[in-house]
Protein backbone atom coordinates (compact mmCIF):
# COMPACT_ATOMS: atom_id res chain seq x y z
CA UNK A 1 0.00 0.00 0.00
CA UNK A 2 1.16 3.42 -0.91
CA UNK A 3 1.37 6.11 1.89
CA UNK A 4 1.81 8.92 0.19
CA UNK A 5 -0.44 11.78 1.21
CA UNK A 6 -2.17 13.48 -1.53
CA UNK A 7 -3.23 16.85 -1.17
CA UNK A 8 -5.59 18.86 -3.80
CA UNK A 9 -3.53 22.15 -2.08
CA UNK A 10 -5.55 25.35 -3.40
CA UNK A 11 -8.32 23.32 -4.66
CA UNK A 12 -11.88 24.93 -3.90
CA UNK A 13 -14.99 23.57 -5.21
CA UNK A 14 -16.45 26.73 -5.79
CA UNK A 15 -13.32 27.70 -8.10
CA UNK A 16 -13.55 25.65 -10.97
CA UNK A 17 -14.16 27.61 -14.01
CA UNK A 18 -17.44 25.56 -14.70
CA UNK A 19 -20.06 29.03 -15.45
CA UNK A 20 -19.72 28.79 -19.35
CA UNK A 21 -17.00 26.23 -20.47
CA UNK A 22 -17.86 22.75 -18.37
CA UNK A 23 -14.32 21.69 -20.14
CA UNK A 24 -12.47 23.96 -18.12
CA UNK A 25 -14.59 22.96 -14.97
CA UNK A 26 -13.67 19.41 -14.90
CA UNK A 27 -10.40 19.79 -16.30
CA UNK A 28 -9.37 21.88 -13.12
CA UNK A 29 -10.49 19.11 -11.14
CA UNK A 30 -8.93 16.57 -12.88
CA UNK A 31 -5.48 18.92 -12.33
CA UNK A 32 -5.30 17.72 -8.87
CA UNK A 33 -5.10 14.29 -9.67
CA UNK A 34 -6.96 11.19 -9.85
CA UNK A 35 -7.40 10.98 -6.31
CA UNK A 36 -6.87 14.28 -3.93
CA UNK A 37 -8.19 15.30 -0.63
CA UNK A 38 -9.08 18.72 0.09
CA UNK A 39 -10.89 20.60 2.94
CA UNK A 40 -11.39 17.04 5.04
CA UNK A 41 -12.74 15.46 1.90
CA UNK A 42 -12.07 13.12 -1.03
CA UNK A 43 -12.33 13.63 -5.02
CA UNK A 44 -11.91 10.84 -7.34
CA UNK A 45 -11.74 12.38 -10.91
CA UNK A 46 -10.57 9.27 -12.89
CA UNK A 47 -12.20 6.46 -14.42
CA UNK A 48 -10.24 4.35 -13.04
CA UNK A 49 -11.10 5.89 -9.68
CA UNK A 50 -14.74 6.04 -9.73
CA UNK A 51 -15.22 2.62 -11.24
CA UNK A 52 -13.43 1.60 -8.43
CA UNK A 53 -15.91 3.13 -6.05
CA UNK A 54 -19.03 2.44 -7.52
CA UNK A 55 -18.46 -1.08 -7.73
CA UNK A 56 -17.38 -1.28 -4.06
CA UNK A 57 -20.39 -0.36 -2.08
CA UNK A 58 -18.53 -2.39 1.02
CA UNK A 59 -15.91 0.42 0.84
CA UNK A 60 -17.66 3.23 -0.21
CA UNK A 61 -21.30 3.53 1.92
CA UNK A 62 -23.96 5.13 0.30
CA UNK A 63 -26.25 5.02 3.71
CA UNK A 64 -24.28 8.04 5.53
CA UNK A 65 -23.52 10.06 2.81
CA UNK A 66 -26.84 11.64 1.87
CA UNK A 67 -27.42 12.62 5.62
CA UNK A 68 -27.51 16.67 3.92
CA UNK A 69 -30.15 16.64 2.43
CA UNK A 70 -31.81 16.12 5.73
CA UNK A 71 -35.03 14.36 4.33
CA UNK A 72 -36.79 13.07 7.76
CA UNK A 73 -37.89 10.05 5.88
CA UNK A 74 -35.47 6.93 4.45
CA UNK A 75 -34.39 8.12 0.53
CA UNK A 76 -35.03 4.79 -0.61
CA UNK A 77 -32.92 3.49 -2.57
CA UNK A 78 -30.32 5.77 -3.12
CA UNK A 79 -29.39 6.15 0.49
CA UNK A 80 -29.50 2.27 1.07
CA UNK A 81 -26.67 -0.18 1.18
CA UNK A 82 -26.90 -3.97 0.48
CA UNK A 83 -28.34 -5.84 1.60
CA UNK A 84 -31.56 -3.35 1.68
CA UNK A 85 -30.63 -1.93 -1.31
CA UNK A 86 -31.53 -5.09 -3.08
CA UNK A 87 -35.03 -5.07 -1.40
CA UNK A 88 -36.06 -2.15 -3.32
CA UNK A 89 -33.77 -2.38 -6.25
CA UNK A 90 -35.65 -5.69 -7.46
CA UNK A 91 -39.07 -4.11 -6.94
CA UNK A 92 -37.93 -0.46 -8.41
CA UNK A 93 -36.05 -2.03 -11.64
CA UNK A 94 -38.95 -3.70 -13.23
CA UNK A 95 -41.08 -1.03 -13.03
CA UNK A 96 -39.08 1.48 -14.65
CA UNK A 97 -37.53 -1.35 -17.32
CA UNK A 98 -38.14 -0.07 -21.37
CA UNK A 99 -40.51 -2.40 -21.63
CA UNK A 100 -42.86 -0.61 -18.81
CA UNK A 101 -41.41 2.89 -20.67
CA UNK A 102 -42.46 1.63 -23.45
CA UNK A 103 -46.81 2.01 -23.04
CA UNK A 104 -46.24 5.40 -21.82
CA UNK A 105 -44.55 6.62 -25.30
CA UNK A 106 -47.68 7.94 -27.07
CA UNK A 107 -48.65 9.77 -23.92
CA UNK A 108 -45.69 11.58 -23.68
CA UNK A 109 -45.44 12.28 -27.15
CA UNK A 110 -48.64 13.56 -27.26
CA UNK A 111 -47.84 16.18 -24.38
CA UNK A 112 -45.00 17.15 -25.67
CA UNK A 113 -46.91 18.29 -28.49
CA UNK A 114 -48.75 20.29 -26.46
CA UNK A 115 -46.15 22.40 -24.68
CA UNK A 116 -43.95 22.55 -28.51
CA UNK A 117 -47.22 23.98 -29.80
CA UNK A 118 -47.47 26.80 -27.14
CA UNK A 119 -44.80 28.33 -28.58
CA UNK A 120 -43.73 27.19 -31.97
CA UNK A 121 -45.78 30.51 -33.73
CA UNK A 122 -43.51 32.44 -31.63
CA UNK A 123 -40.80 32.43 -33.25
CA UNK A 124 -38.87 32.31 -30.05
CA UNK A 125 -38.95 30.38 -26.62
CA UNK A 126 -36.66 30.10 -23.37
CA UNK A 127 -36.09 25.98 -24.14
CA UNK A 128 -35.03 26.09 -20.31
CA UNK A 129 -38.90 27.10 -19.28
CA UNK A 130 -40.84 26.58 -21.55
CA UNK A 131 -39.86 23.37 -22.15
CA UNK A 132 -37.21 21.83 -19.89
CA UNK A 133 -38.54 22.91 -16.93
CA UNK A 134 -42.30 21.77 -17.40
CA UNK A 135 -42.50 17.98 -19.30
CA UNK A 136 -39.97 15.95 -16.39
CA UNK A 137 -42.72 17.22 -13.87
CA UNK A 138 -45.72 15.71 -16.19
CA UNK A 139 -43.95 12.44 -17.15
CA UNK A 140 -43.42 12.27 -13.56
CA UNK A 141 -47.31 13.04 -12.35
CA UNK A 142 -48.26 10.55 -15.49
CA UNK A 143 -46.46 7.95 -14.23
CA UNK A 144 -47.54 8.10 -10.60
CA UNK A 145 -51.06 8.99 -11.82
CA UNK A 146 -51.53 12.33 -10.51
CA UNK A 147 -53.24 15.13 -12.28
CA UNK A 148 -51.06 17.30 -14.54
CA UNK A 149 -53.33 20.44 -13.57
CA UNK A 150 -50.79 20.29 -10.24
CA UNK A 151 -47.63 20.66 -12.20
CA UNK A 152 -46.92 24.18 -11.21
CA UNK A 153 -47.32 23.78 -8.03
CA UNK A 154 -45.75 20.70 -7.75
CA UNK A 155 -42.73 22.47 -9.17
CA UNK A 156 -43.03 25.07 -6.77
CA UNK A 157 -42.24 22.95 -3.98
CA UNK A 158 -39.52 20.47 -5.60
CA UNK A 159 -37.41 23.53 -6.50
CA UNK A 160 -37.75 25.40 -3.33
CA UNK A 161 -36.45 22.14 -1.43
CA UNK A 162 -33.65 21.77 -4.23
CA UNK A 163 -32.62 25.10 -4.12
CA UNK A 164 -32.43 24.99 -0.46
CA UNK A 165 -31.14 21.39 0.68
CA UNK A 166 -27.80 19.68 0.07
CA UNK A 167 -23.97 20.09 0.51
CA UNK A 168 -23.88 23.61 1.41
CA UNK A 169 -26.59 23.98 4.21
CA UNK A 170 -25.89 22.46 6.88
CA UNK A 171 -29.10 21.76 8.39
CA UNK A 172 -32.72 22.05 7.08
CA UNK A 173 -33.88 25.51 7.64
CA UNK A 174 -38.12 26.02 8.89
CA UNK A 175 -39.09 27.06 5.17
CA UNK A 176 -38.09 23.57 3.45
CA UNK A 177 -39.35 21.57 6.21
CA UNK A 178 -43.03 23.80 5.95
CA UNK A 179 -42.62 23.21 1.71
CA UNK A 180 -41.34 19.30 2.08
CA UNK A 181 -44.83 19.13 4.76
CA UNK A 182 -46.62 20.61 2.25
CA UNK A 183 -45.14 18.22 -1.04
CA UNK A 184 -45.61 15.20 1.70
CA UNK A 185 -49.43 16.08 2.51
CA UNK A 186 -50.07 16.64 -0.62
CA UNK A 187 -48.52 12.93 -1.52
CA UNK A 188 -50.09 11.75 1.02
CA UNK A 189 -53.33 12.31 -0.18
CA UNK A 190 -52.50 10.15 -3.48
CA UNK A 191 -50.77 7.63 -1.30
CA UNK A 192 -53.88 6.94 1.09
CA UNK A 193 -56.32 7.61 -2.22
CA UNK A 194 -54.17 4.59 -4.43
CA UNK A 195 -54.43 1.98 -1.73
CA UNK A 196 -57.83 1.83 -1.25
CA UNK A 197 -58.79 2.72 -5.44
CA UNK A 198 -55.60 1.65 -7.15
CA UNK A 199 -55.22 2.81 -10.71
CA UNK A 200 -52.67 1.84 -13.39
CA UNK A 201 -49.65 3.29 -12.22
CA UNK A 202 -46.44 3.22 -10.45
CA UNK A 203 -47.17 4.14 -7.34
CA UNK A 204 -50.42 1.85 -7.47
CA UNK A 205 -47.80 -0.89 -8.19
CA UNK A 206 -45.58 0.05 -5.04
CA UNK A 207 -48.56 0.16 -2.82
CA UNK A 208 -49.88 -3.66 -3.73
CA UNK A 209 -46.83 -4.94 -2.77
CA UNK A 210 -47.98 -7.65 -0.34
CA UNK A 211 -46.27 -9.77 2.32
CA UNK A 212 -42.62 -9.45 2.81
CA UNK A 213 -42.40 -7.14 -0.04
CA UNK A 214 -44.94 -4.71 1.45
CA UNK A 215 -43.57 -1.39 1.78
CA UNK A 216 -44.46 1.33 5.23
CA UNK A 217 -45.62 4.31 3.70
CA UNK A 218 -43.03 6.11 5.05
CA UNK A 219 -40.62 3.93 2.48
CA UNK A 220 -43.20 5.14 -0.10
CA UNK A 221 -43.05 8.71 0.71
CA UNK A 222 -39.45 8.28 1.19
CA UNK A 223 -39.16 7.20 -2.69
CA UNK A 224 -41.31 9.70 -4.03
CA UNK A 225 -39.30 12.07 -2.19
CA UNK A 226 -36.70 10.93 -4.14
CA UNK A 227 -37.76 10.90 -7.69
CA UNK A 228 -38.66 14.16 -6.66
CA UNK A 229 -35.44 15.43 -5.82
CA UNK A 230 -33.69 13.05 -8.75
CA UNK A 231 -36.06 12.91 -11.47
CA UNK A 232 -36.89 16.01 -12.51
CA UNK A 233 -34.26 18.56 -12.08
CA UNK A 234 -32.11 16.26 -13.96
CA UNK A 235 -33.97 15.83 -17.23
CA UNK A 236 -34.54 19.30 -17.03
CA UNK A 237 -31.12 20.00 -16.78
CA UNK A 238 -30.52 17.57 -19.44
CA UNK A 239 -32.74 19.12 -22.28
CA UNK A 240 -31.52 22.23 -21.72
CA UNK A 241 -27.83 21.02 -22.22
CA UNK A 242 -29.30 18.89 -25.34
CA UNK A 243 -30.82 22.17 -27.06
CA UNK A 244 -27.68 24.12 -26.01
CA UNK A 245 -25.51 22.06 -27.97
CA UNK A 246 -27.42 21.87 -30.64
CA UNK A 247 -28.50 25.46 -31.23
CA UNK A 248 -24.60 26.81 -30.67
CA UNK A 249 -23.65 23.94 -33.68
CA UNK A 250 -25.30 24.16 -36.91
CA UNK A 251 -23.77 21.08 -38.30
CA UNK A 252 -24.44 18.94 -35.40
CA UNK A 253 -27.81 20.32 -35.27
CA UNK A 254 -28.52 19.52 -39.59
CA UNK A 255 -26.91 15.92 -38.62
CA UNK A 256 -29.27 15.44 -35.85
CA UNK A 257 -32.51 16.86 -37.86
CA UNK A 258 -31.70 14.77 -41.43
CA UNK A 259 -30.87 11.49 -39.32
CA UNK A 260 -32.69 10.71 -36.39
CA UNK A 261 -31.10 7.83 -35.78
CA UNK A 262 -28.01 10.16 -34.57
CA UNK A 263 -30.08 11.25 -31.65
CA UNK A 264 -29.66 8.31 -29.35
CA UNK A 265 -25.97 8.92 -29.76
CA UNK A 266 -25.97 12.59 -29.20
CA UNK A 267 -28.12 11.67 -26.09
CA UNK A 268 -25.40 9.89 -24.91
CA UNK A 269 -22.23 12.23 -25.59
CA UNK A 270 -24.08 15.29 -23.86
CA UNK A 271 -24.96 13.06 -21.15
CA UNK A 272 -21.40 12.50 -20.87
CA UNK A 273 -20.02 15.80 -21.55
CA UNK A 274 -22.55 17.39 -19.13
CA UNK A 275 -23.90 15.34 -16.62
CA UNK A 276 -26.80 17.21 -14.56
CA UNK A 277 -25.64 15.09 -11.19
CA UNK A 278 -21.88 15.25 -11.76
CA UNK A 279 -20.83 14.53 -7.76
CA UNK A 280 -22.04 11.53 -5.49
CA UNK A 281 -21.01 11.46 -2.09
CA UNK A 282 -20.12 7.78 -0.14
CA UNK A 283 -18.25 7.65 3.16
CA UNK A 284 -15.50 5.06 3.58
CA UNK A 285 -16.84 2.05 5.83
CA UNK A 286 -12.65 1.37 6.67
CA UNK A 287 -9.31 2.42 5.35
CA UNK A 288 -9.00 2.03 1.48
CA UNK A 289 -7.02 2.98 -1.64
CA UNK A 290 -7.57 3.74 -5.08
CA UNK A 291 -5.37 4.25 -7.50
CA UNK A 292 -2.47 4.10 -4.92
CA UNK A 293 -3.63 6.68 -2.51
CA UNK A 294 -4.74 5.35 0.50
CA UNK A 295 -8.08 7.01 2.18
CA UNK A 296 -8.79 6.43 5.94
CA UNK A 297 -12.29 5.31 7.35
CA UNK A 298 -14.97 7.01 7.78
CA UNK A 299 -14.08 10.08 5.40
CA UNK A 300 -16.89 11.87 2.75
CA UNK A 301 -15.99 10.14 -0.96
CA UNK A 302 -16.59 13.01 -3.67
CA UNK A 303 -17.18 10.60 -6.97
CA UNK A 304 -16.55 13.35 -9.53
CA UNK A 305 -18.23 11.84 -12.72
CA UNK A 306 -18.37 14.89 -14.66
CA UNK A 307 -14.22 14.82 -14.28
CA UNK A 308 -14.11 11.04 -15.00
CA UNK A 309 -16.39 11.09 -17.94
CA UNK A 310 -13.85 13.16 -19.54
CA UNK A 311 -10.87 10.99 -18.63
CA UNK A 312 -8.61 10.40 -21.81
CA UNK A 313 -7.52 7.71 -20.97
CA UNK A 314 -11.23 5.99 -21.49
CA UNK A 315 -12.60 8.33 -24.14
CA UNK A 316 -10.92 9.37 -27.59
CA UNK A 317 -12.45 12.79 -27.94
CA UNK A 318 -12.30 14.01 -24.18
CA UNK A 319 -14.33 17.17 -24.56
CA UNK A 320 -16.24 17.10 -27.94
CA UNK A 321 -19.14 15.51 -28.62
CA UNK A 322 -18.57 12.29 -31.04
CA UNK A 323 -21.37 10.69 -32.18
CA UNK A 324 -19.04 8.28 -34.16
CA UNK A 325 -17.65 6.60 -30.77
CA UNK A 326 -20.78 7.99 -28.38
CA UNK A 327 -20.62 4.18 -26.76
CA UNK A 328 -17.39 4.14 -24.80
CA UNK A 329 -19.52 3.70 -21.04
CA UNK A 330 -19.72 6.76 -19.31
CA UNK A 331 -20.55 7.51 -15.77
CA UNK A 332 -23.38 10.01 -16.05
CA UNK A 333 -26.01 7.59 -14.98
CA UNK A 334 -23.55 6.69 -12.24
CA UNK A 335 -22.52 2.71 -11.79
CA UNK A 336 -22.40 0.11 -9.52
CA UNK A 337 -25.21 -1.28 -7.68
CA UNK A 338 -26.67 2.44 -7.27
CA UNK A 339 -26.88 2.85 -11.21
CA UNK A 340 -29.66 5.14 -11.51
CA UNK A 341 -32.92 4.00 -11.45
CA UNK A 342 -34.58 5.69 -13.79
CA UNK A 343 -31.78 6.02 -16.12
CA UNK A 344 -33.95 3.93 -19.11
CA UNK A 345 -36.89 6.46 -18.53
CA UNK A 346 -34.56 9.41 -18.53
CA UNK A 347 -33.29 8.33 -21.98
CA UNK A 348 -36.48 8.12 -23.39
CA UNK A 349 -37.68 11.52 -22.02
CA UNK A 350 -34.89 12.85 -23.48
CA UNK A 351 -35.15 11.03 -26.93
CA UNK A 352 -38.87 12.17 -27.27
CA UNK A 353 -38.31 15.42 -26.20
CA UNK A 354 -35.90 15.64 -29.04
CA UNK A 355 -37.74 14.10 -31.93
CA UNK A 356 -40.96 16.36 -31.06
CA UNK A 357 -38.66 19.55 -30.69
CA UNK A 358 -37.33 18.47 -33.90
CA UNK A 359 -40.42 17.80 -35.88
CA UNK A 360 -41.75 21.23 -34.94
CA UNK A 361 -38.60 23.26 -34.85
CA UNK A 362 -35.76 21.61 -37.43
CA UNK A 363 -33.69 25.10 -37.14
CA UNK A 364 -33.29 27.00 -34.63
CA UNK A 365 -30.13 28.76 -32.81
CA UNK A 366 -29.55 30.91 -29.76
CA UNK A 367 -31.24 34.31 -29.12
CA UNK A 368 -28.78 37.00 -30.09
CA UNK A 369 -26.63 38.15 -26.81
CA UNK A 370 -27.86 35.28 -25.32
CA UNK A 371 -25.24 34.00 -23.18
CA UNK A 372 -26.22 30.47 -21.16
CA UNK A 373 -24.67 30.01 -18.00
CA UNK A 374 -25.16 27.38 -15.10
CA UNK A 375 -24.89 28.38 -11.44
CA UNK A 376 -21.72 26.97 -9.68
CA UNK A 377 -21.62 24.76 -7.20
CA UNK A 378 -24.64 23.50 -7.34
CA UNK A 379 -25.66 19.41 -6.69
CA UNK A 380 -28.08 19.37 -9.89
CA UNK A 381 -25.79 21.04 -12.84
CA UNK A 382 -28.11 22.78 -15.11
CA UNK A 383 -28.16 26.11 -17.29
CA UNK A 384 -30.42 28.69 -15.61
CA UNK A 385 -32.08 29.69 -19.30
CA UNK A 386 -31.53 28.65 -23.15
CA UNK A 387 -33.39 32.04 -25.37
CA UNK A 388 -33.75 30.55 -28.73
CA UNK A 389 -35.15 32.07 -32.31
CA UNK A 390 -36.58 29.97 -34.99
CA UNK A 391 -39.04 30.82 -37.86
CA UNK A 392 -42.53 30.69 -36.93
CA UNK A 393 -45.11 28.41 -38.15
CA UNK A 394 -48.38 27.48 -37.07
CA UNK A 395 -49.33 24.54 -34.86
CA UNK A 396 -48.66 21.29 -36.22
CA UNK B 1 -16.48 -15.42 -30.90
CA UNK B 2 -18.85 -15.39 -27.65
CA UNK B 3 -20.39 -12.95 -25.87
CA UNK B 4 -21.22 -13.38 -22.21
CA UNK B 5 -22.08 -11.09 -19.27
CA UNK B 6 -20.59 -10.56 -15.79
CA UNK B 7 -23.55 -11.30 -13.64
CA UNK B 8 -21.32 -9.82 -10.81
CA UNK B 9 -20.66 -6.82 -12.49
CA UNK B 10 -23.86 -6.03 -14.25
CA UNK B 11 -26.05 -3.49 -13.15
CA UNK B 12 -28.97 -3.17 -15.89
CA UNK B 13 -27.62 -0.04 -17.96
CA UNK B 14 -29.12 -1.75 -20.52
CA UNK B 15 -26.64 -0.57 -23.34
CA UNK B 16 -25.39 -3.81 -24.64
CA UNK B 17 -29.23 -4.21 -26.00
CA UNK B 18 -29.21 -1.14 -27.78
CA UNK B 19 -25.72 -1.50 -29.28
CA UNK B 20 -25.95 -5.00 -30.36
CA UNK B 21 -29.49 -5.57 -30.34
CA UNK B 22 -28.36 -9.24 -32.59
CA UNK B 23 -26.97 -10.34 -29.74
CA UNK B 24 -28.50 -9.27 -26.34
CA UNK B 25 -31.89 -8.61 -25.69
CA UNK B 26 -33.53 -6.85 -22.68
CA UNK B 27 -35.31 -8.90 -19.42
CA UNK B 28 -38.27 -7.73 -17.49
CA UNK B 29 -35.75 -5.67 -15.03
CA UNK B 30 -34.50 -4.10 -17.71
CA UNK B 31 -31.15 -6.13 -17.87
CA UNK B 32 -29.79 -7.37 -20.60
CA UNK B 33 -29.48 -10.76 -21.81
CA UNK B 34 -27.16 -12.89 -24.12
CA UNK B 35 -29.57 -13.97 -27.09
CA UNK B 36 -29.26 -18.43 -27.20
CA UNK B 37 -25.59 -19.00 -26.85
CA UNK B 38 -24.47 -15.98 -27.58
CA UNK B 39 -22.43 -17.47 -30.51
CA UNK B 40 -21.42 -14.70 -32.41
CA UNK B 41 -21.19 -14.93 -35.91
CA UNK B 42 -18.56 -13.18 -38.59
CA UNK B 43 -21.22 -10.38 -39.38
CA UNK B 44 -21.55 -9.21 -36.13
CA UNK B 45 -18.15 -9.73 -35.12
CA UNK B 46 -17.74 -5.91 -34.86
CA UNK B 47 -21.06 -5.34 -32.89
CA UNK B 48 -19.07 -7.34 -30.10
CA UNK B 49 -16.09 -5.62 -30.12
CA UNK B 50 -18.41 -2.28 -30.07
CA UNK B 51 -20.58 -3.76 -27.24
CA UNK B 52 -17.60 -4.44 -24.97
CA UNK B 53 -16.04 -1.00 -24.57
CA UNK B 54 -20.16 0.64 -24.42
CA UNK B 55 -21.00 -1.42 -21.56
CA UNK B 56 -19.74 1.16 -18.47
CA UNK B 57 -19.54 -1.59 -16.22
CA UNK B 58 -16.67 -3.59 -17.97
CA UNK B 59 -19.57 -6.16 -17.27
CA UNK B 60 -19.24 -7.97 -21.57
CA UNK B 61 -16.85 -11.07 -21.82
CA UNK B 62 -16.01 -11.68 -25.57
CA UNK B 63 -14.20 -14.95 -26.10
CA UNK B 64 -12.46 -16.75 -28.77
CA UNK B 65 -14.01 -20.20 -27.70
Amino acid sequence: MVDAIVTGGSFGLEDAPMTRDRSAGWAYFRSFGDVFEAGGSWYLTSAEAVQYAQQHPDLFSSARAFDSLGSPLPLVPIAMDPPEHVRYRRVLDPMLAPRVINAMDDELRRQLGILIDGFVDRGSCDGVADLAHLYPTQVFLTLFGMPLEDRDQFIEWAEFIIEHTGAAELEPNEQVVAVAGALFGYLQQFVDAKRHAPGDDMLSRILALSGEDAWTNEEVLGLCFLLTLAGLDTVTAEIGFLLFHLARDADLRRRVVLDPTLTAPLIEEVIRLEPPAPIQPRITTTEVEVAGVRIPAGKLVNIVVGAANRDPARFSSPNEINLESSDRGHFGFGGGIHRCLGSHLARRELRLALEEFHKRIPDYELAVGADPVVVWPSGTLHLTDLPLVFTAHGPS
Amino acid sequence: MRVTIDAQRCTGHGRCYVVAPALFTDDERGFGQVIADGEVTSKHEEMARAVVLACPEQAIICSDS
